[in-house]
């Protein structure tokens, strides 16, 4: 497939706004991206949000970004097993390989079913740039795959169901699939991520943390729920945590709920750690403190937090989306950033960060302002520096 | 119900997903509907642990709902209480510190004399021998649990049903198939090989890769005259007279999808006020009816497009009520009278409201396996199997 050079919409020196080549009828990304370490690039899954997934790498140094090819294609996949998009994140192993998991999207997902126009599942699916994409098979007949984290010491993959929240459990060294069963109430919480020992967490219906402890091979619940504002409304409590960067080095892992609280959670080899709140993702003093929407969360090498606020018709400023920066150390936010909505509609993406210091975002933007009509973009931005180009 | 929805199903949504709102996301969600949150890990509340909680037998009595669980492999199951009026879970029994070894309650409850309820139980699979309980809900909802023994040596209690009287207990044992019969008096049981699949059967059953838990007959019901009828390998209708201790297949097979006909499985009943009987065949998951008078069989056919029909109930507005359908999809609520015939009102999603979460969230119901009326009629109770199980709970209009 073609590449192309990356090419800054704006004049900030620190933030890019790249494009998807070669893929006329992108319209988003949902949290499908990640960092891969061993070639220090970045990779995206773009959605038309319908049936066609294109896969992409960004190369930071190149500032290059290249369409490898689309997953109906190098997965083989048979119309009958349409996939809508890649709503997983992306996660690296230490060789370089990129693991994630699809999605139906699309109404049609949830309830044909067995109808020729219903959906086969989600499916777990490895790629790397030598070997290509590998099919590592389906996860729950009928059910997508929110999303996936790695293990990267085992190579097991976790993985959660929608629309049924299931807890999946994959080792794709021995096409050992388990279903580890429902956490979940009416809600998907969307986020999995997992701790340096690679144990892995999610929540359940009372937003208390859920940890897969590998040493026991078993689930283990946190006895409390994590922090929320006195009359968080319970929509918001069953859908958990939106975003998480982990600080390893100062043994943290930040989260941000759905309920808009800022928490640095430090994880345990064995058992549940020490959950810490560190207070609202901003303070406007306007509207309900957990009403602020975050779907992203990326930190820094200065190990300050940086998250975009706003999307889904929620926004903090009147149809502005805002870059925000928090230092953990003192509990400042700072708005460093603000684009009107049909810039920067939403972005999602959690702790990726390169060997510069780039964090990125996996955007789009709404130009017209109305419906639905997106455009994918991915954000580069280097709260320290002027991004290389 | 409107400002609930506005407040939280609807900001969920939106979170779900950038495509218009669709009508299609629409739920059972009656008034005055709620769930009560019987499985938890690591609570200080009165809850199930984790795999020991799918919801396999219910009954209600009065205000209180009991509920017989099956565990995972390795584990065993409970007995628990919850109340209607408080909403809440108020006791529960680890069956493992009255019977140890055993896998499941998943007959349901049938009624004895006076508040006794007698269940049957599965062992492990290494020992699957089950036995028959008589369960009461005592004094502060104390559960009380007695364990009358193995009725088919070496097998598991697959089915049961009591009679009208209370006085005689009916079963399907596993996995064999064998039917048997318990007088609670004597305490003696009798067991007949009249039902249970011969060889030649199973030999044909393999070529389908299908186990007992496939073909034996789930679930056993008694007409006014006394008959108990079941069903039997070969999409077949059995029916026992205790008094003659005899057997009798019906002409009329069971409703199948051509080329089906080894999935016939009646897993659910219901006796309707006139007598005539409602059942579930779980194989393609029709609805059916049988006059006992003429042994008629009338096909009323599918509620949704997916095997499986695990429960009945009559409702007091004189509606029968199922779960159709369920894993690898989802169970469907469903209603049918002979002048609206089916409705299927998808899964439930109502308000659960418990310590901690007093603002109320949502609960959806996905995998509903059993469900049982109030003696009255005005509750409707469906019991999760799920790694996590939930009571669902519903008032029915008059």
């Amino acid at each position: 497939m073609c590449a192309a050079t990356a090419f800054a919409q704006n004049a900030d020196k620190n933030v890019s706004f790249i494009e998807y080549p070669d893929f006329p009828e992108a319209h988003s990304t949902w949290g499908s991206i990640g960092y891969n370490a061993a070639s220090n690039t970045v990779h995206i899954g773009v959605t038309n949000h319908a049936n066609n997934i294109g896969l992409y790498t960004f190369d930071p140094v190149q500032n290059a970004m290249k369409l490898n090819g689309f997953i109906r294609d190098l997965a083989h996949l048979r119309p009958y097993q349409w996939q809508g998009k890649i709503h997983s994140k992306i996660v690296a192993a230490a060789d370089g390989s990129i693991f994630f998991s699809t999605d139906g999207g699309e109404s049609r997902e949830e309830y044909l079913m067995e109808h020729p126009q219903g959906y086969a599942g989600g499916f777990f699916m490895k790629w790397n740039p030598k070997t290509g994409l590998e099919n590592l098979g389906i996860g729950m007949q009928y059910e997508s795959i929110k999303d996936v984290d790695i293990d990267p010491k085992t190579g097991t993959i976790y993985g959660i169901s929608y629309p049924q929240a299931h807890f999946l459990v994959y080792d794709p060294a021995k096409n050992h699939m388990r279903d580890l069963g429902r956490l979940a109430s009416s809600h998907v919480p969307r986020v999995l991520f997992t701790d340096w020992w690679g144990n892995c967490y999610y929540v359940d219906w009372r937003q208390r943390l859920v940890k897969y402890e590998k040493d026991s091979d078993s689930l283990v619940f946190a006895r409390e729920s994590l922090p929320a504002f006195p009359g968080t409304p319970g929509s918001k409590i069953i859908t958990g945590v939106t975003a998480y960067a982990k600080d390893e080095a100062k043994g943290i892992i930040y989260l941000i709920t759905y309920g808009a609280k800022l928490i640095a959670f430090h994880p345990e080899k064995n058992g549940i750690g020490k959950v810490e709140d560190l207070g609202g993702v901003i303070e406007t003093g306007k509207a309900n403190a957990w009403g602020p929407y975050v779907p992203n969360l990326n930190i820094g090498k200065n190990g300050k937090l940086y998250y975009i606020i706003g999307g889904h018709g929620n926004y903090v400023l009147k149809d502005k989306t805002v870059l925000v920066e928090c230092d953990p150390a003192t509990g400042k936010k700072t708005i460093l950033r603000e684009y009107p909505i049909t810039a920067v509609t939403e972005a999602t993406g959690c702790d990726i960060r390169d060997k510069d210091g780039n964090l990125y975002f996996a955007a789009r933007r709404n130009p017209s302002g109305v419906g639905d009509s997106t455009r994918p973009f991915m954000i580069q931005f280097n709260p320290e520096n002027e991004i290389r180009k | 119900m409107r400002n609930l929805t506005k407040k939280i199903f609807f900001p969920a949504l939106y979170l779900a997903c950038s495509a218009p709102l669709l009508a299609q996301y629409t739920f059972f969600t009656p008034k005055d509907a709620f769930a009560i949150e019987v499985s938890l890990p690591n609570s200080a509340e009165k809850r199930l642990p984790m795999y020991r909680n799918a919801i396999t037998s219910l009954a209600v009595q009065g205000d209180r709902i009991l509920g017989g669980t099956t565990a995972k492999e390795g584990l065993s199951p409970y007995l628990f209480v919850a109340s209607i009026s408080a909403r809440k879970a108020v006791a529960l029994k680890d069956l493992q510190e009255t019977i140890p070894g055993q896998k499941s309650i998943a007959t349901g409850f049938c009624k004895g004399s006076g508040n006794q309820l007698y269940a049957g139980t599965m062992g492990q699979e290494s020992k699957v021998a089950g036995h028959l309980l008589q369960v009461s809900i005592g004094d502060g909802d104390a559960i009380q649990v007695k364990d009358l023994g193995i009725p088919v040596a070496g097998e598991g209690i697959f089915t049961l049903l009591s009679n009208k009287q209370g006085t005689e207990l009916y079963g399907i044992s596993y996995p064999s198939g064998r039917f048997f019969t318990y007088n609670m008096a004597t305490k003696k049981t009798q067991v007949f090989d009249e039902v249970a699949p011969k060889e030649k059967e199973l030999d044909n059953l393999h070529e389908y890769a299908v186990g007992p838990e496939v073909y034996l007959c789930k679930a056993l019901i008694q007409d006014n005259a006394g008959l108990v009828y079941g069903s039997a390998v070969g999409n077949r209708l059995f029916a026992f007279d205790p008094a003659k201790k005899a057997f009798q297949f019906l002409e009329t097979p069971l409703p199948a999808v051509w080329g089906r006909e080894v999935l016939g499985q009646v897993e659910a009943w219901a006796k309707a006020p006139d007598g005539k009987l409602y059942g579930g065949n779980a194989g393609d998951g029709q609805l059916f009816v049988l006059n006992p008078a003429t042994k008629k069989i009338k096909n009323l056919g599918k509620p949704m497009m997916m095997g499986r029909l695990q429960s009945l109930a009559f409702g007091r507005d004189g509606k029968l009520y199922g779960l159709a359908g369920g894993a690898p999809g989802y169970s469907h609520l469903f209603s049918y009278d002979e002048n609206a015939g089916f409705v299927d009102l998808g899964n439930p999603e109502f308000k659960m409201v418990e310590p901690g979460i007093e603002q109320g969230i949502l609960w959806r119901g996905f995998q509903l396996s059993t469900l049982a009326a109030s003696a009255d009629g005005k509750y409707m109770v469906m019991g999760e199997d799920e790694a996590l199980s939930q009571l669902m709970i519903f008032p029915v209009g008059q």
